[in-house]
């Protein structure tokens, strides 16, 4: 049975509370999104006039090659973290074995000490180890990985939570090798954390800052750190239209794979792991 | 039983319930004496525990007026209404020792530590789960869970008791362990209960009056053994145990008597309270242990051709499937007396049914 | 699970080899170097092999480096506190409400962890500075008569990291609201208790580990964010964050750099043992 329970008026009381909550939520980003329509050269709000030379700016060269860097990044990183991420959340889920503790420590490490500190540390491991030539996008493309793969092994060992042992058992009694019944019956019914954690190590690439900063090489800049490069030279109206750029794309990109594959409950589901 | 108005411990009147476009209550009326146990009894989505929160103060009604021990209450909230409700997950606080869900409803009444302790001991006594109170919910069986949640909903002395489908989360054993010691215990506590269930066996064993609810509506109350033997309608016949059901016509009514024709043509005479127009169609319903078989029709008796189709061995009983000639299938409970009746599928036999065995329904 | 808990040794660790081997050599040899690095001296980026607990030393000392600690603790106090204050009203909202625009206010109140923290940073530098919204507004109703200094504050860092981090706190009471049950509501109710006793006898206690973990983990992201403070702070309101960036990149003290880098890995190791005592009593029914 479902009992709704509420007297009106402390839930009316709430759902006002809520609606300025969201208020705070997007006013900020709203405000940034003006701010590039903005006629003159300050960032300022309300925006003075309508003006769309910012976003002429944004989507030159300039600015389109780092977001194209962000975006073979961002993708080189969701590729490579289901191809890590897959064996490992499935042996994690599946498997009780010695060594299994460090291995969970490990690989949730990057998700419990700071990005920045990742950064730092890969800074010095290829300055050390004498791959300083590799400082740009191969080390941003190790630091990425590290730091996203938690969260790709999460979701994809969330989709195989639901899954009950006993469909691989029914498989293999029915004949399919291990191999068979994991690629013919596990594989499918976790397609969609699969791609979940894809697209949540994607965006946590595209968005990242903290490491990115220390990983960068001439030419060979993320979007979010050539934008905070700049901001030391002022707010220019330039910048929000870039940053709203920067928005759109994850957002694309999740509406996709939203669209072609449902992921809805594992961002929720994300939280519990 | 008769309750007067003006002496129910809890009166529900003209209660309309809406969700959206859905009428989950419409128009129901009752009145449930001081002490008396009340089951509303009816298939998931027949209004009964929109009803129960309703009586609760989970949500108001849409019209109506509800009033508990005299008081006027469809505008207080639960906690003002001196109401104890047992819900189907028990709804135990998890963070809470058994004697501290217990005590919950007198620490908000802000009785004195002292007597709280007492009455606990006592509340967790009757239940049978005396020197369990420091235990927490999580680490009890589940009827033990049960108890706790009766405990919790007694001890604070409320003017009616509800309780919601509160066995069906219980093994069968326990249901029916449970079943007889909360009938035993309503009635040495005498506290007015009502009882939300859809499982027949318990409305039948436990209540004073059983309301069979149907689309929102009350559709029969009565006692036990008026709902079972004298359904009002076509749906308690259905609901309540099982019925054999046939289509009929009336030949010749009286006030208490109508004459049907049948299937076959054969005609009976049914005492009835429904008023029927000569002429008009309307159903014959027979319980199945209230038929028997014959190899010849008898006299003064519905006597129908039939065909057996089935055998089913039930231990107590033997179920015998028929199929009438000209008419539908029906069943026939016979009780085991040790010996095997001489019936084979396939056997040409009589359907054979006493009038006061015989019910009239309404089509 | 027979068949299935055991499996091939020698297979499993040929299968774990290539995800092993990526963790190792660019998470756990990095911060090995990087706590290392804080026990040498250096000349510039480049480490000279000598044992010192100099760079520590350093660290605990400076005012720069003891008022750039302090800080970070109050906005990682002053983040936790305001985002789970926020977070929990939403959360119980979402969980509760049987509107069947649900599932899109859960996707809204996620959809900023889409978005690059710089982006919402910088609507907060618009609303916030000299010429900023708050500052037009008032001067237009002639309430100043100079724009007032709202940033770089300490303060602006806060608003803007609590809004940053928002999203992880309200998923983090919603997962912990929505274990529980409303009927637990509707028996205290029952029972006697008011709506404010409810509150505080059955959903508060319930969702205290919520609470905690929320806090704990808007503060542990808080004191090691980079980009916040560098935008809505200033060379006045650094944070061990922005210190680290400048010694690492402006400065090239990698060893100072190291040593504060190391300084927020043992906050996160305390802040994680904490999270894990803190929930445990609660959940070890």
């Amino acid at each position: 049975m479902s009992l709704a329970r509420r007297a009106a008026g402390p839930w009316r009381a709430l759902r006002w509370t809520v609606a300025v909550i969201y208020l705070f939520m997007f006013g900020p980003i709203l405000i940034t999104a003006a701010v590039s329509f903005n006629a003159s050269n300050r960032s300022q709000f309300p925006p003075q006039g309508f003006s769309l030379r910012w976003w002429g700016n944004a989507l030159s060269e300039e600015w389109l090659e780092p977001v194209l860097f962000s975006l073979q990044l961002a993708g080189a990183t969701a590729a490579l973290c289901v191809l890590l991420g897959a064996p490992l959340a499935f042996i994690l889920t599946r498997q009780r074995f010695r060594g299994r503790e460090v291995l969970v420590a490990l690989t949730l490490g990057p998700l419990m000490l700071p990005a920045l500190v990742t950064g730092v540390g890969l800074l010095q491991f290829f300055q050390y180890m004498g791959l300083r030539d590799y400082i740009g996008f191969p080390s941003l493309l190790a630091g990425h990985v590290v730091i996203s793969l938690p969260f790709a092994v999460r979701t994809i060992a969330i989709s195989l939570h639901g899954l009950p042992p006993n469909l691989e058992l029914a498989a293999m009694s029915l004949g399919a090798g291990r191999a068979r019944a994991l690629w013919e019956i596990v594989v499918p019914l976790a397609k969609s954390g699969i791609i979940a954690g894809a697209v949540f190590a994607f965006v946590h690439s595209f968005t990242d800052v903290n490491l990115s900063i220390f990983l960068a090489a001439p030419g060979q800049i993320p979007v979010t750190v050539k934008i905070m490069g700049f901001l030391e030279f002022g707010f220019a109206p330039t910048l929000a239209a870039v940053s709203v750029i920067t928005l759109i794309v994850p957002l694309t990109v999740v509406g996709i794979m939203q669209w072609l594959f449902g992921l809805g409950d594992f961002i929720y589901g994300d939280a519990r792991g | 039983m008769g309750t007067r108005v003006g002496e129910a411990a809890l009166l529900l009147k003209g209660i309309e319930k809406r969700f959206g476009l859905v009428t989950a209550v419409r128009g129901l009326d009752l009145a449930v004496a001081q002490g008396e146990f009340v089951t509303l009894l009816g298939p998931s989505g027949c209004g009964k525990s929109t009803t129960l929160g309703l009586i609760a103060g989970f949500f108001p009604p849409d019209a109506g007026e509800i009033y508990l021990g005299g008081r006027h209450v469809e505008n207080l909230p639960p906690f003002a209404r001196d109401i104890g409700v047992v819900f189907q997950d028990y709804a135990l606080f998890p963070h809470m020792t058994v004697a501290q869900n217990v005590a919950f409803g007198l620490k908000m009444r802000r009785v004195d530590r002292a007597e709280i302790n007492a009455r606990v001991e006592e509340a967790l006594d009757l239940v049978k789960l005396g020197g369990l109170g420091s235990r927490r919910p999580l680490q009890l069986s589940g009827g033990q869970r049960q108890r706790v949640a009766l405990a919790r909903a007694l001890v604070v002395r409320p003017t009616v008791l509800l309780l919601d489908e509160p066995l069906s989360n219980l093994d069968l054993k326990l249901r029916e362990e449970m079943r007889a010691e909360i009938a035993a215990l309503q009635r040495r506590l005498a506290i007015t209960t009502v009882f939300v269930t859809h499982d027949q066996g318990e409305a039948l064993a436990m209540s004073d009056r059983i309301a069979v609810m149907n689309a929102g509506a009350i559709e029969q109350i009565g006692r036990p053994t008026e709902i079972y033997e004298r359904p009002a309608t076509r749906f308690v016949a259905d609901f309540i145990g099982r019925t054999n059901v046939m289509p009929a016509t009336v030949g010749a009514a009286g006030s208490t008597q109508v004459s049907l024709v049948t299937v076959q043509g054969a005609t009976i005479e049914v005492a009835t309270a429904h008023s029927l127009a000569t002429g008009a169609r309307a159903l014959l319903a027979v319980r199945p242990e209230r038929a028997t078989l014959a190899t010849a029709p008898v006299a003064d008796a519905l006597s129908l051709r039939a065909e057996v189709t089935q055998i089913l061995y039930l231990g107590a009983s033997r179920e015998i499937h028929l199929t009438l000639d000209d008419g539908p299938a029906v069943i026939v409970d016979l009780a085991n007396d040790g010996r095997e009746p001489p019936i084979e599928i396939g056997d040409r036999v009589w359907f054979v049914a006493a009038p006061a065995s015989c019910l009239v329904l309404p089509a | 699970m027979i068949g299935i808990g055991e499996g091939r040794s020698g297979l499993r660790w040929l299968v774990l080899a290539l995800p092993c081997a990526v963790l190792i050599s660019f998470f756990a040899v990095p911060n090995v170097l990087l706590l290392s690095a804080s026990f040498m001296r250096s000349e510039a980026s480049v480490l000279i092999d000598e044992f010192t607990l100099d760079n520590y030393q350093d660290i605990l000392s400076g005012a720069l480096f003891r008022g750039a600690m302090l800080r970070t603790v109050i906005v990682g106090l002053g983040v936790g506190a305001l985002d789970v204050l926020i977070a929990f009203p939403l959360a119980y909202f979402l969980v509760r409400t049987q509107s069947r625009w649900k599932g899109l206010l859960i996707a809204l109140s996620l959809a900023p962890l889409l978005a690059s923290v710089i982006v919402r940073t910088y609507g907060w530098y618009v609303i916030l500075n000299r010429s900023g919204a708050i500052n037009q507004t008032l001067q237009g109703l002639g309430m100043i008569d100079q724009p007032l200094a709202l940033m770089p504050s300490t303060g602006a860092i806060i608003i803007g990291l609590a809004h940053a981090l928002l999203p992880y706190a309200v998923l983090t009471l919603m997962t912990a609201l929505s274990a529980i049950s409303p009927n637990l509501e509707l028996a205290a109710m029952t029972l006697g208790a008011s709506r404010w006793r409810t509150f505080v006898h059955v959903v508060l206690p319930l969702s205290l580990p919520g609470l905690i973990g929320g806090f704990v983990l808007c503060f542990s992201i808080a004191i090691s964010a980079y980009a916040t403070p560098a935008i809505l702070g200033g060379p006045a309101t650094q944070t061990v964050a922005t210190l680290i960036y400048t010694f690492m990149m402006n400065l090239l003290d990698w060893a100072v750099g190291s040593a504060l880098a190391a300084v927020l890995i043992a906050a996160s190791l305390l802040l994680l043992y904490l999270a894990s005592k803190l929930g445990s009593q609660r959940t070890a029914l």
